[in-house]
């Protein structure tokens, strides 16, 4: 790069102008937020209380929320997750609704470790929807740490919601969680660096890109893309077909093949073509473009990853009418395709793709965001366990590899 | 009211002029201390919640599975101190002894911390790149191959432990050099030592509280460090804390994640007594001066 110092520039430019996803804030900055943060996993691990965990995925689901005039509403989400002006409108459509939006979500487990002492005592989390991420979600449904919804008050969602996320393993008939927005986990590459077009998983292994590959450290992603290569579904492997998957990818690094294992902290390395190729996620990738259009996203022959953020009510939620209205309200196709313009993620609603017509035009035919029928039927969910024992199995092996 | 001799007065008052400090001590460092105490001996998992059992078997796990990141915590802040030492002693020689602009080169030294540690450590992946002018100027002089890299590597992590430490003994080490009473060096020079002779026996001995101020103030968070090894090295160069790191925060197995930081901690502990006990004890007071 001839101005060594262009990348930091641009990206506190970016972060003023809001052009940065999310997943790349937590990316570069990540390290920061994890000190303090760790800070409350701490206090939090200090008391040691016992779970009372209850499976309530088995019982039957009856909710009853009737309507109330909406007042307050506490909705806890990822940084830069939404279009803010969309709140604004919600505001303005149910008067005198007031929307606390906290971004205090950067990491699944570290929320959860923030809020698990309240959750396993019973207590109300004083906020009405959280969004995690499909296996953390399983876990809260698993537990029973979650309000089932009234369906009732989210017309929209029963009738634009993707049919391929209607009947998620973690919750079979989606009576706790709303998809949020949903990603892939694929492969993005420099076709300039790699000198060829790539088309398969294993192009990772090419021994030309020894020490300029990344891995994302989480098993779920790169463990899961690694089992679609060996012609595995993501939903029906065992635990011994993940530790095969985690045991290619430990061979693999032993060789060298593998530079780092990464958070979300690949993408200034790929932009700054330290790594060639990396296990990225889509919506990363659409925003690195923007920097460096030469970049690519291969949704790979043999298929790649999805995975969704599910918003949901936390046990004994304060407004449970005011969160489904919420719900509702970001199902209209309109607001959904808004949302999606500025989170460059996969929407979840179905017609957001025409109303896009009129927000963005040049969005419209993104496969980042609106997926083909086909690039979707080869897409494969994160796993979902049905105890902790197997994921924590799968956890600490991929640990082993990456080192930590 | 309560009415005290002047004589109980008089003995209470130092525990009055203590409280605040105890009361600290006792808030943010003991109870937080015994907590960690009793989760480290705990068993169980993330959903059904930790319960303690005397789990004394979670230290030896941690240790067997962890050593080699234990190693390499404590050889990589080792070669970084020693590092910084060779880098600050002319340095803070320099400064103390020869500089007419002490005041802006100590200004420089400090000026990097007026920076944030991740900005500044962010700022060497851009360095250290592999398309960037050093890694070519290396590959150019023949230092390293044409295919070899600093960003990601070893090297990397200790440059970066040893750059971000700096100031930490270049301080303390112009402080104690700083304080050297000159006329002593001249009355060795008036009995006949060598500059070299008169540096060794009265130079270098005043300077030991630096030293030894420095190498702890550097040694100690050196160890327990996992930024540089996570933003400049790769999963091979991991270090303790980066473990511990992961163990809280990302699998939150915090029973693993606090017997390796009271290990951590006793193992530093033990290093810094034989320090002391190898320069002598009067050093540590000193330094503390």
């Amino acid at each position: 790069m001839p101005e060594p110092d262009r990348s930091l520039d641009l990206f506190f430019e970016q972060l003023v102008e809001g052009r940065l996803s999310r997943r790349q804030v937590l990316g570069r900055l990540g390290a920061a937020g994890l000190t303090f943060s760790s800070a409350g996993a701490l206090l939090s691990a200090c008391g040691g209380v016992k779970g009372t965990a209850t499976n309530s995925a088995s019982k039957p689901v009856t909710a009853n929320h009737p309507k109330v005039a909406i007042k307050q509403l506490n909705f806890s989400n990822w940084p830069l997750y939404i279009d803010k002006s969309v709140l604004k409108d919600f505001e303005k459509k149910y008067p005198g609704s007031n929307v606390k939006y906290t971004e205090e979500i950067n990491e699944n487990d570290d929320f959860f470790g923030k809020v698990r002492q309240q959750l396993q005592r019973g207590d109300s989390l004083n906020r009405d929807i959280v969004v995690l991420t499909d296996w953390m979600a399983g876990r809260w449904v698993r537990s029973g740490w979650v309000e089932p919804i009234d369906r009732r008050n989210t017309p929209n969602v029963t009738k634009n919601l993707q049919p391929s996320l209607k009947h998620p393993k973690f919750d079979p008939n989606r009576s706790y969680t709303t998809p949020w927005q949903s990603g892939m986990t694929a492969i993005g590459y420099d076709p300039q660096k790699t000198g060829r077009k790539l088309t398969s998983i294993d192009d990772l292994w090419d021994p030309k890109f020894k020490g300029k590959v990344s891995l994302i450290a989480d098993p779920r992603d790169s463990a899961g893309l690694v089992l679609i290569s060996m012609g595995k579904n993501t939903a029906t492997a065992t635990v011994d077909d993940w530790l095969a998957a985690i045991d290619k990818i430990d061979q693999e690094n032993k060789k060298g093949q593998i530079r780092r294992f990464t958070g979300n902290d690949y993408t200034t390395d790929l932009a700054k073509g330290n790594l060639w190729v990396s296990v990225a996620y889509s919506g990363d990738i659409f925003q690195l473009k923007a920097d460096n259009p030469r970049l690519e996203f291969l949704i790979p022959e043999q298929g790649a990853i999805i995975w969704t953020d599910n918003m949901m009510m936390p046990q004994k939620p304060p407004h449970p009418y005011a969160a489904e209205t919420m719900m509702n309200y970001v199902y209209d196709p309109q607001v959904a395709a808004k949302i999606a313009a500025y989170v460059d993620y996969v929407t979840p609603v179905v017609g957001a793709q025409q109303a896009m017509e009129k927000i963005d035009p040049k969005l419209v035919h993104n496969e980042l965001i609106f997926p083909t029928q086909e690039t979707l039927a080869k897409l494969q969910p994160y796993p979902s366990f049905s105890n902790l024992s197997d994921e924590q199995k799968i956890v600490e092996a991929m640990q082993q590899v990456t080192g930590a | 009211m309560l009415r005290l001799s002047l004589r109980t007065r008089r003995s209470l008052f130092p525990y009055l002029l203590l409280g605040p400090g105890l009361l600290w001590l006792i808030v943010f460092y003991l109870i937080p201390i015994l907590s960690q105490g009793y989760v480290s001996l705990q068993t169980g998992n993330i959903e059904q919640g930790y319960t303690f059992n005397w789990a004394f078997h979670v230290y030896s796990d941690a240790l067997s599975e962890y050593g080699a990141q234990f190693a390499r915590s404590f050889g990589y802040a080792a070669v970084a101190t020693v590092l910084c030492l060779i880098i600050s002693f002319p340095l803070a020689y320099y400064i103390a002894f020869k500089s007419r602009h002490k005041n802006i080169l100590l200004l420089l030294i400090v000026l990097p911390f007026f920076t944030n540690y991740l900005v500044r450590t962010i700022a060497w992946q851009t360095i250290l790149a592999d398309d960037g002018w050093v890694v070519h100027f290396l590959q150019n002089v023949g230092l390293l191959s044409h295919d070899g890299r600093l960003l990601a590597t070893r090297t990397a992590v200790i440059a970066g432990i040893t750059y971000n430490f700096l100031p930490f003994m270049a301080l303390p080490l112009y402080v104690s050099l700083e304080k050297i009473d000159r006329r002593l060096i001249e009355a060795a020079t008036d009995l006949y030592a060598s500059r070299a002779t008169a540096f060794r026996k009265v130079t270098l001995p005043l300077a030991l509280p630096g030293i030894f101020a420095g190498s702890l103030l550097t040694f100690i968070p050196a160890v327990g460090d996992f930024i540089n090894a996570q933003f400049l090295g790769t999963s091979r160069q991991y270090m303790i804390g980066n473990v511990i790191q992961s163990k809280f925060l990302v699998i939150a197995d915090y029973p693993t994640a606090a017997a390796l930081s009271f290990v951590l901690m006793f193992v530093i502990l033990a290093a810094v007594l034989l320090y002391a006990r190898a320069l002598g004890t009067r050093n540590l007071q000193d330094a503390a001066i």
